[in-house]
């Protein structure tokens, strides 16, 4: 059984006059069981070069996976404090990712374009970014170019 | 001021993927735009059980500063134990994901016009909690 576990910590010693020290680690499993998730879409770091919206992982076949479970990560790897890439999930703004900012969020796609996450780079000059999906879809594949 | 997140993601070889996975990166949380200037305000961290399977507002937009260039960190965790229990994550009307029992989430917040609530939605009417924490600028 594939086995991956995510760990969180959130740490402050000056946000409030007590310090913060929150830390999580969770194992990975299928949608309500103890079975590890066992695809992924590898992590892939990736140069873009232009503003324009872009899907990075592959588009939902069916019609729905509501019951199956993913994991999103995201990272935006410039380190130009004003460069910022937008993550959208449909058509809904989610936040924004700024320099060596990171996001670790659940996934639930559904219909084909409904909840399609999406990246819009803030600069065209070239950005690195850094994403990667672990799930248990059984609709999300490449498309061939031939389709 | 300074509040720093930080993720690592592990997998043994041969369990994931063939090889082994351990990525692990790190952050301060600062206003938009700026990589020195923290994040200052915060929901500080709390826990709502829920008694129904309605949807929760969690996050009231109109409570938060709104617009595209404000900052903002979302930390959500499902403290349940048994593993069919489940929240599903929605902003405004659009649905997210489900966080799992021992699931968390850590994602940005645009309230670009005061409408993206964040909201939760138990899997049952039993006793469910959850876990969150918001900052921002």
């Amino acid at each position: 059984m594939a086995t991956t576990t995510a760990s969180l910590t959130l740490t402050s010693t000056d946000l409030f006059d007590d310090s913060l020290s929150l830390s999580n680690t969770s194992t990975l499993h299928k949608a309500g069981t103890t079975i590890g998730l066992d695809q992924t879409t590898g992590l892939t770091k990736t140069y873009v070069t232009a503003t324009q919206q872009f899907d990075p992982f592959p588009m939902v076949k069916g019609t729905t996976n509501a019951n199956e479970n993913g994991r999103v990560y995201i990272a935006n790897l410039s380190e130009d404090e004003t460069e910022y890439i937008i993550v959208t999930i449909g058509d809904l703004v989610i936040g924004r990712l700024y320099a060596g900012d990171f996001m670790w969020m659940p996934w639930s796609p559904k219909a084909r374009h409904v909840n399609d996450i999406e990246i819009t780079p803030s600069v065209a000059t070239g950005m690195w970014v850094e994403f990667m999906a672990i799930h248990n879809f059984a609709n999300i594949y490449p498309d061939s170019a031939d389709s | 001021m300074a509040i720093t997140a930080g993720i690592t993601l592990t997998s043994a070889a041969g369990d994931l993927v063939t090889d082994a996975l351990v990525l692990s990166t790190s952050t301060n949380l600062t206003k938009a735009g700026s990589s020195t200037s923290a994040l200052t305000q915060t929901s500080g961290l709390a826990r709502k059980t829920t008694e129904s399977a309605s949807q929760y507002i969690l996050f009231d937009a109109d409570d938060y500063p709104s617009g595209p260039a404000k900052a903002g960190k979302i930390y959500l965790k499902n403290t349940e134990t048994t593993a069919g229990l489940f929240f599903t994550i929605s902003i405004d009307t659009k649905t997210i994901g489900r966080i799992y029992a021992g699931d968390f989430a850590f994602l940005p917040w645009s309230n670009i016009d005061g409408t993206n609530d964040i909201k939760i939605t138990p899997s049952t009417s039993a006793s469910h909690t959850l876990e969150y924490m918001l900052f921002y600028e």
